[in-house]
């Protein structure tokens, strides 16, 4: 008896390791990237700039002969002026808007619909999944800027619309992934422990599947986020996207190319701000990558 | 079901679980042990499937019950506790959440259920159980983890928790807290525990009956007692012998039992066992022993049993248990 209090002291005693979660870890290691850190910085800049266009532009982004039309950047005019003497800044900041609402706005609605196809899919696999990965595949088969197109012809070109047209073909990505976690996450020993003690199928899927699939999940909708605002600015810029006088930045470079020999900056503003954006969502989504892998435990 | 065929892991197992009893399901890795128990509860991994038998739990089939139902059961009147507490905790769920949800599941209000997790990690006798809920998994050690996923197995007062090896993936100073914590816990809540094990010693110290499984069959049954003062199946008796003891003959090699589990997928004609059986006679290569009885509260499924071998064939005696090597090995010629 006496030895059985002492070993029971012993594991009292135990060292124990410091209070984190798979959050705070994650957020430590994604300090140490330097491309990531810079791009997460940018990124908050950008949410900044859209907030504040919400209440401030430095001229009404739609008021017409502001400045002499075609004007290059001065320091009245940041960024210049475009075609019909309108301020570039003014409306790049109304843009931003534009892009992470489709950016961000798509890639919560692809978890929605993406998510519970994967885990319903991986999960009860069977005719089911042979169902849902039919489905799947269609969908891959469809061309995105076609069923877009359509789409937006069909309901006219809101920025809803466009949201839409963009998750209907955008979707798979995440089901799929979804589907291979939940198929290996569902022979982890605690989801038949959660089987055992009496959990409800719902209960699994979304309280013990989802949030153990939820790095991936996150990594994967970081890369869907520059790929729906590409998707965006190609469609205004083929002026099938948002609609005058809302500006978004493919819109912008599509009034400025027939100006692009004498006024260039009309293109290259918003074109930079573009390429900046996908590629700040880019190096996060890779630093989230390396972040969230728990095998990378450094 | 496996790519070659399908495996008949488990076959005409049959036993009785009485109410507050400690019954050991001891046998080698493969003998199907686990399978046993998931079946209980409707748990066989697929593309395993129960073809048949019933599991009658207060007088209920619980094979012919809908989804729904047994879910009802699992957790509430049976919990069961799995070996490896490293993975059976989800490890992004602090540790008090999931303890508190498998009570929510079976219908508890949740400030009920969240007072009670602290009752019951308390219970477990894990210290500071008040600032443990709200741990993460990897914040414990293995021997807590284990004392939570018990925890939570009698969180709903259960009468049947089955523990399959539940301290294999533990040191052994903490397999032995375990144990002794579930023998306090099947005294003092009355809970029938069910002990899954490949380890003799643990039934020893924990059980009162014993069932020993071979190839996915019953092969003996019997009071702790019975079986290690008396066993009767030659497999029980070579576990035994097999069996590192403190008290052994320094230098004494390790017994172990010769050969190898045999494949499901085809097994042996007559008794499973007679190919690694050093007691064999003519009718075990033909005919398959049934489980009958050979003393008081004993069942074994053999044709020759060790009373026989020990008073025929020099049992006692022997050292060598290569298969043959036991007949006309006598004393005096071993040295």
């Amino acid at each position: 008896m006496a030895t059985a209090t002492t070993t029971a002291q012993v594991s009292e005693a135990e060292i124990l390791p410091e209070q984190q979660t798979l959050w705070s870890d994650a957020w430590r290691r994604l300090k140490r990237n330097r491309l990531a850190l810079v791009a997460t910085i940018y990124l908050v800049f950008l949410i900044v700039v859209a907030l504040v266009a919400l209440v401030y532009t430095p001229y009404r982004m739609s008021a017409v002969g502001i400045a002499p039309t075609y004007a290059p950047p001065s320091a009245a005019h940041w960024f210049g002026a475009d075609s019909i003497g309108r301020d570039v800044l003014s409306r790049l900041m109304v843009g931003a808007q534009v892009s992470l609402i489709v950016g961000v706005g798509t890639q919560l609605l692809v978890i929605a619909v993406g998510v519970p196809i994967g885990l319903l899919a991986g999960y009860y696999r069977g005719w089911l999944d042979s169902v849902l990965t039919f489905i799947i595949n269609v969908f891959y088969g469809i061309p995105d800027l076609l069923v877009a197109m359509i789409m937006v012809f069909l309901l006219g070109p809101s920025l809803t619309n466009i949201i839409v047209a963009i998750v209907v073909t955008r979707w798979m990505d995440m089901a799929r992934l979804m589907r291979g976690q939940t198929m290996s996450l569902r022979e982890r020993e605690f989801i038949e422990a959660a089987r055992a003690s009496g959990a409800k199928p719902a209960r699994i899927l979304f309280g013990h599947i989802f949030p153990n699939a939820l790095g991936p999940i996150i990594v994967q909708a970081t890369f869907g986020v520059p790929a729906a605002i590409l998707f965006e600015a190609f469609l205004s810029f083929l002026g099938v996207g948002v609609q005058p006088p809302t500006p978004s930045w493919g819109s912008m470079a599509s009034d400025g190319i027939s100006a692009l020999e004498y006024a260039p900056h009309i293109v290259l503003v918003p074109s930079i701000a573009l390429s900046l954006t996908l590629l700040a969502f880019n190096f996060l989504g890779d630093g989230l990558r390396d972040a969230l892998d728990p095998r990378q435990k450094r | 079901m496996t790519d070659g065929g399908i495996v008949t892991a488990v076959d005409g197992v049959s036993f009785d679980l009485h109410q507050g009893e400690s019954l050991g399901i001891v046998g080698e890795s493969g003998s199907g042990k686990s399978v046993t128990a998931l079946s209980l509860l409707r748990l066989v991994p697929d593309p395993g499937r129960v073809v048949g038998g019933k599991v009658l739990f207060k007088n209920q089939d619980l094979l012919q019950l809908t989804d729904d139902e047994i879910r009802e059961v699992r957790g509430r009147d049976i919990s069961m506790i799995f070996q490896d507490p490293q993975s059976s905790l989800n490890p992004v769920l602090r540790t008090g959440f999931q303890i508190d949800e498998a009570m929510l599941a079976h219908g508890r209000p949740k400030a009920e259920a969240h007072a009670r997790t602290v009752d019951l990690l308390k219970q477990v006798r894990i210290p500071a159980a008040e600032s443990r809920v709200k741990d993460f998994p990897h914040q414990l050690s293995g021997g807590m983890r284990q004392r939570a996923m018990i925890a939570m197995g009698l969180s709903n007062a259960p009468q049947i928790l089955i523990a399959d090896e539940p301290t294999t993936a533990l040191d052994v100073t903490v397999q032995a807290q375990i144990l002794e914590l579930l023998g306090d816990l099947n005294r003092e809540l009355g809970a029938a525990v069910i002990m899954i094990t490949h380890n003799m010693g643990v039934v020893a110290g924990l059980c009162t009956r014993v069932i020993v499984m071979y190839a996915g069959q019953i092969v003996e049954q019997g009071t702790v007692e019975q079986i290690f003062a008396n066993p009767q199946h030659p497999y029980t008796w070579s576990l035994l012998r097999s069996m590192p003891r403190v008290d052994a003959v320094r230098h004494e090699r390790l017994r172990s039992i010769e050969g190898i589990a045999p494949d499901l997928l085809h097994p042996p004609a007559g008794c499973r066992f007679h190919p690694r059986c050093p007691f064999r006679i003519e009718k075990c290569y033909t005919d398959e022993p049934v489980l009958e009885e050979h003393g008081p509260d004993n069942l074994a499924a053999c044709w020759v049993t060790m009373d026989r071998a020990r008073k025929e064939m020099g049992a006692d005696d022997l050292v060598d248990i290569r298969p043959g090597a036991g007949s006309g090995v006598h004393k005096g010629q071993v040295k």
